[in-house]
């Protein structure tokens, strides 16, 4: 392992030397490059800021990709058009749309062909804050993640270098990835890129509890979710907060990482889907999920990576019950000691969490 | 995979240096998998019986009601309350939910488990039947009739402990007890007044009482055998029997009350 190790760090300077020169060279000129190897794409327009509601941190942003005005509105054209899918049936947006808080209200999605997905569709809203996407977390980026459905057989079956194809073809797309990314042809890249920035703006805040909790409105909540607040942060009782986050001056509810619940247990106990583990093989990961944000909830159920829940009620319940017992159970999830009321007032309190959408992000 | 599981941990044992002595089913060949077992047959010519009833004595405690407000959907099922039943005495004076079965004077035989499951219901927000008996390897089906999702909690000691969410209209989960356990508490996690007892041993002659408090233990084989009676709030009493070729023994336990 030493000398590879020490090799690696000799080459890596090595890589950005030479993917810097012919930025270098070829940005001051007008002239074209087009054999230049790893051009790197970036957004050609103004970098606009991402306004972002109450209870919100500002958006993460990559610095290869900060978003323009141009890039937003050609991923949201991307995101609501069918024609990223094999037969033109199926967008981002069938499954991860506004009607349904950016998810598709069913327990797994349908893809081209009526194939049904193994997963239920996480929803869109404040993923741009994830540090991983997807159940698994397979994608490390908005931009990762955006390429993944395309292709994927089950859902929009279309392999990436015929999207390309379809794209280039078509009579409006040339022209608004060039207004995009300057001049040159509809990438993949380039498409990730789009839809990627599209998503960043598709964030949910300004919700009761945001006015309650950071913006001083004591009415802002009602005397149950106010009692499932405090019983979603005590760690005697729901301890929802342990994963679900709430920062002192921003909540995500979600710690970005990944937990084993025992949901998908099969009749005779077992884990259908090892999550997780699928991508790390570390068997501790197995039927570990990330932890999906609470924000707009009482919009996108059913509920769990496989939609087994169908109302917050049976996730509380769910909850209380402590899961289901498996090796890999998650040591923070245990029996709740909570009462008919208290499981209520969380019910009242996760209804608490729907915020605004901004209007831009709608088709 | 019990075999597979039984096997690996004979090479397991096996391979341990320090282990004074290999356990005495472990089988000696070290990968060959166990033939199927040498089950006992009943010879039906011999075999003979133990019946016999439950008495109750004493007062009849009055019922509780239990307080089902954790979920208003069961509450609304039991509008005039949902009484405790871990003492059904029946109007014939006999006790109901006794678990009998026998104790000792089968060691050495080895009966084949039914395939046939044994039901565990969740109706009304609670265990139907509350007292279940199963052989070891017999497959148990829990399934939920109710519009509420439980998550159902044997406490096993001896078996392994489990508990598992069911949502309403799901399937039914399907497990096995491996080891005799008289008796398993089981709990809804969800339902805190949620009770049913299991009591799983390795052959199959045990019994529930009912609305009679009647129990009979048909084909046993002629022998000496202790027969224990199991009641939720008594506790245990025992007895030792001898059935001769072809007798029908009659026995009696008297479980009293305050």
């Amino acid at each position: 392992m030493e000398p590879n190790h020490r090799n690696a760090s000799i080459t890596t300077p090595l890589v950005i030397l030479m993917l810097s020169v012919p930025c270098l060279t070829s940005c001051g000129s007008t002239k074209e490059t087009p054999k230049t190897p790893a051009a790197v794409v970036a957004p050609v327009g103004t970098p606009v800021e991402i306004q972002t509601p109450l209870g919100l941190p500002p958006v993460p942003i990559p610095p290869g990709n900060k978003p323009t005005a141009d890039t937003i509105a050609l991923g949201k054209k991307l995101y609501y058009d069918t024609k990223l899918s094999a037969d033109d049936t199926i967008s981002c947006a069938s499954c991860h749309g506004p009607a349904h808080g950016f998810t598709d209200g069913l327990p797994v999605s349908t893809g081209v062909g009526g194939k049904l997905g193994g997963r239920s569709a996480p929803t869109v809203l404040n993923a741009a804050y994830s540090p991983v996407q997807f159940w698994d977390g397979r994608a490390g980026s908005l931009e990762d993640q955006a390429g993944g459905p395309v292709a994927n057989p089950v859902e929009m079956n279309m392999p990436h270098e015929v999207v390309v194809k379809k794209l280039n073809a078509d009579a409006e797309y040339p022209k608004l990835f060039e207004k995009a990314f300057g001049p040159g042809p509809v990438t993949l890249e380039k498409v990730q890129m789009a839809i990627a920035s599209f998503e960043r703006t598709v964030i949910a805040g300004n919700s009761p509890f945001d006015r309650y909790q950071f913006g001083g409105d004591k009415k802002a909540l009602s005397a149950a979710a106010i009692r499932g607040l405090g019983l979603f942060k005590d760690p005697a009782k729901g301890n929802c907060v342990k994963c679900h986050t709430i920062e002192e001056k921003y909540a995500l509810f979600s710690d970005g990482k990944f937990h084993n619940l025992g949901v998908g247990m099969n009749a005779e106990g077992e884990l259908s889907d090892l999550g997780r583990y699928t991508q790390t093989k570390v068997e501790a990961d197995k039927g570990a999920f990330r932890t999906p944000t609470l924000r707009n909830i009482a919009q996108t159920g059913p509920y769990m990576h496989d939609g087994s829940a169908k109302t917050l009620r049976r996730v509380v319940d769910f909850y209380v019950g402590g899961g289901n017992s498996n090796p890999q159970l998650d040591k923070d999830i245990k029996k709740l000691e909570l009462s008919g009321r208290e499981r209520e007032d969380l019910v009242a309190f996760l209804e608490s969490l729907t915020g605004e959408v901004p209007k831009e992000v709608l088709p | 995979m019990k075999t597979l599981a039984m096997a690996a941990l004979a090479i397991a044992l096996a391979a341990c240096s320090s282990a004074p002595k290999p356990a005495a089913e472990a089988p000696k060949a070290d990968k060959a998998p166990v033939a199927k077992p040498d089950y006992f047959k009943v010879d039906a010519s011999t075999a003979g019986s133990v019946h016999g009833k439950i008495q109750f004595r004493g007062k009849k405690p009055a019922r509780k009601k239990i307080d089902v407000s954790e979920d208003p959907m069961c509450a609304k099922m039991h509008a005039a309350g949902l009484f405790d039943e871990s003492l059904v005495v029946n109007p014939n004076g006999t006790l109901a939910n006794v678990f009998i079965y026998v104790k000792s004077g089968l060691e050495g035989k080895t009966f084949e488990p039914p395939k046939e499951p044994v039901v565990l219901d969740q109706k009304g927000c609670g265990f139907s039947p509350r007292v279940i008996g199963i052989q070891t390897g017999q497959p148990l089906n829990v399934s939920n009739s109710d519009p509420v999702t439980h998550n159902i909690h044997p406490m096993a000691q001896i078996n392994r402990a489990w508990n598992q969410s069911q949502d309403p209209g799901t399937e039914p989960l399907k497990r096995r007890f491996v080891q005799r356990e008289v008796m398993i508490k089981v709990k809804c996690n969800i339902h805190s007044w949620m009770r049913a007892w299991i009591g799983a041993v390795e052959h199959p002659y045990f019994a529930v009482t009912g609305a009679n408090g009647a129990f009979e233990l048909p084909d046993l084989p002629p022998g000496d055998y202790t027969i224990e009676a199991w009641h939720e709030v008594y506790g245990v009493q025992e007895q030792k029997i001898t059935v001769k070729a072809s007798s029908k023994e009659e026995i009696a336990f008297t479980f009293k009350g305050e």
